[in-house]
């Protein structure tokens, strides 16, 4: 078969000899095509990412439990945290003991937000909510009457209704409870966890607690535990259920409540955004080597004379079309990486649900990196096939 | 010179339709072109020259009419099997001198042969032929970095390079000085005389038509006179 150097020998000598320019260009069009058909999709990985990480780091952990349905609370709480730090894949795990809070009042203005007992310590270990401390300090375990405020609670973002809008670090919040007990807490801290239901929460001591509901004690509402290794979840659930830990216990994700609705969206939106691209580049590429193909047409017809049969022309512009579309995804790739990744990583898109930066999924970006060069296959077959289909002594004088 | 026809035409049409309009190009063309001639095709323009030139070289299929070609019914086979022939028994001259631009004069001569035969010897054998038509100091030049005369021998080398039974050639000079013409016409000569290669050519000039060991004058699609 020694046809088949044709095609190699001659896209050789075409990106050798062939317009430099033309040739960056036509490169640097296939590179924006893919870079369009990879940003969105992994603007919205990114978002994701974003907020699964918040509610796992500010709200849920890794894994939540739950008193069961005919309990109020996890009794023997300590008990069940011995136990729950026992099982393999288990990092850490922190008690919320949530107070029946009727009502909370700063000066003139009451509202209503959860007020959750921690012990600090403990808390830092499977929650970052001590890092997003945006003034004030984070709690102490001896620390009596202290609260911390999250940002919608402060009314530092507007979207909480009846917020403590103007409160400090120092200013007192009063704090009364269903059984109408009522005790005044000092503003240790205010956080931003750049995550709505995380930022609508207050926290303060268990030592604080005992104050108020100390039958509370080791009486947890929720126990949040935090895994070695991420997606790891439903193995740890079989260890925790294993050992017998009493409790409901559920995987982060059935947290995410409203993001889970977003993130189906998100996958719809994208899958949608990824055909237009996809058409969008098709074109692009098509048009590209139609005219390429049609300004070689007289070529084409002068091979044809002389015997080189049409697979071996289609054969050429399929094998450019594969040049072509290989250069562009390691161009795309390299703008990607190189440019908009680190660019968004400095400047991420401020989300409700957090700040978005561009993720990848290796899967996505391999699929979209084939598509293109299927999409440029095609794209270069076809025009090929229309041109040796017309009169070879036509195509010579370049009718 | 051998009489064995090479090729033989018996009542050859073509007939073009464009835009619903016949146009007769060639009408019952009828002609015998002996191994080793050096058959010249002259006539006005339109009188059918290169529509016959085609149809000879298979480039284009009649019609209706036969045409063997070394003994073979040439009408009848599949365009595969006319590539096939075209590559291993016919060579061809254009006007415009039709090489490739982003090859040099050398992988120009070398490409036809590259269908059939290892790569070396393509080289080799290319080398061979622009040293015989005197353009090996063009060898590794593109051709737009050739004169018209140099571009038109090295189509001729091209033609030559998978030893080619039949060579056409359509005005090969038309493009050339009278200097760079007479020497084609030269080589053309030498080719048939000393190489016994056998060559149908068009031309318009009076002068080229006394290289012809036949000539053929074309009118409206026929055979005015064949000598």
């Amino acid at each position: 078969m020694p046809e088949w150097r044709i095609p190699f020998f001659l896209i050789f000598r075409h990106l050798r000899r062939g317009s430099k320019w033309t040739l960056a260009l036509i490169i640097f069009l296939m590179a924006i095509a893919f870079v369009n058909m990879v940003f969105a999709s992994s603007l919205f990985n990114g978002i994701i990412a974003t907020s699964n990480a918040n509610v796992i780091e500010t709200y849920a952990g890794n894994i939540t439990i739950y008193p069961n349905a005919k309990d109020d609370f996890i009794a023997r709480t300590d008990k069940e945290l011995t136990k729950i730090r026992a099982v393999d894949g288990v990092k850490a795990a922190t008690a919320h003991y949530q107070l029946p809070a009727a009502s909370m009042k700063f000066k003139n203005i009451k509202s209503t937000f959860r007020l959750i007992a921690i012990d600090p310590s403990n808390e830092i270990q499977v929650t970052n909510i001590s890092q997003k401390l945006i003034s004030g300090r984070y709690l102490e375990a001896n620390d009596s009457d202290g609260i911390l405020l999250g940002a919608q609670v402060t009314g530092n973002e507007e979207a909480a209704t009846r917020s403590f809008k103007g409160i400090k670090v120092g200013d007192i919040v009063k704090v009364t409870l269903q059984n109408n007990t009522e005790k005044n807490f000092i503003v240790r801290g205010i956080f931003y966890s750049n995550y709505i239901e995380a930022d609508y929460q207050t926290f303060t001591t268990i030592k604080a607690m005992q104050d108020v509901a100390p039958y509370l004690r080791n009486q947890a509402s929720s126990i949040l535990v935090t895994v070695d290794t991420p997606g790891t979840e439903p193995k740890v659930i079989d260890g925790l259920k294993a050992r017998g830990v009493n409790g409901d216990i559920h995987p982060w994700q059935d947290s995410a409540g409203l993001m889970k609705d977003v993130t189906k969206s998100f996958v719809s939106i994208d899958v949608i955004l990824s055909l237009v691209a996809t058409l969008i580049a098709a074109v692009t590429i098509f048009i590209v080597i139609f005219v390429d193909i049609t300004d070689k047409r007289s070529q084409i017809g002068i091979m044809r004379a002389l015997g080189v049969r049409p697979y071996l022309i289609h054969a050429v512009y399929v094998l450019q079309s594969v040049v072509y579309s290989v250069a562009g995804v390691l161009l795309g790739a390299a703008m990607f990486f190189g440019l908009l990744v680190p660019y968004f990583v400095s400047h991420p898109f401020a989300l409700p649900m957090g700040n978005a930066h561009l993720v990848v999924n290796v899967g996505n970006f391999v699929l979209r990196a084939e598509t293109i060069l299927w999409v440029a296959i095609f794209s270069g077959l076809i025009p090929a096939v229309m041109v040796t289909r017309i009169n070879m002594l036509d195509e010579i004088r370049g009718k | 010179m051998s009489l064995e026809p090479i090729i033989s035409v018996t009542d050859l049409y073509k007939t073009y339709v464009t835009d619903e309009v016949k146009v007769e190009a060639l009408k019952g063309v009828c002609l015998d072109i002996a191994r080793g001639d050096f058959f010249i095709i002259t006539g006005r323009n339109g009188s059918g020259k290169s529509t016959l030139l085609h149809q000879l070289g298979l480039l284009d299929r009649p019609t209706s009419g036969a045409l063997i070609l070394n003994g073979q019914d040439v009408n009848t086979m599949s365009e595969k099997e006319r590539a096939a022939i075209r590559v291993r028994e016919l060579g061809y001259i254009f006007q415009e001198y039709a090489l490739m631009a982003e090859l040099t004069a050398l992988e120009n001569v070398m490409l036809p042969a590259m269908m059939t035969r290892p790569m070396a010897e393509c080289r080799a054998s290319a080398k061979d032929f622009l040293e015989r038509v005197g353009v090996s100091h063009r060898m590794y030049n593109l051709p737009r970095q050739c004169s018209g005369g140099e571009q038109q021998k090295i189509a001729i080398a091209r033609s030559l390079v998978n030893g080619p039974a039949v060579i056409f050639a359509d005005e090969p000079t038309a493009n050339l000085d009278s200097i760079a013409a007479q020497e084609i016409m030269k080589l053309f000569r030498s080719l048939n005389e000393d190489e016994s290669h056998t060559i149908v050519m068009i031309t318009h000039e009076q002068d080229e038509t006394t290289y012809a060991s036949k000539l053929l004058n074309l009118a409206d699609g026929q055979v005015e006179s064949n000598a």
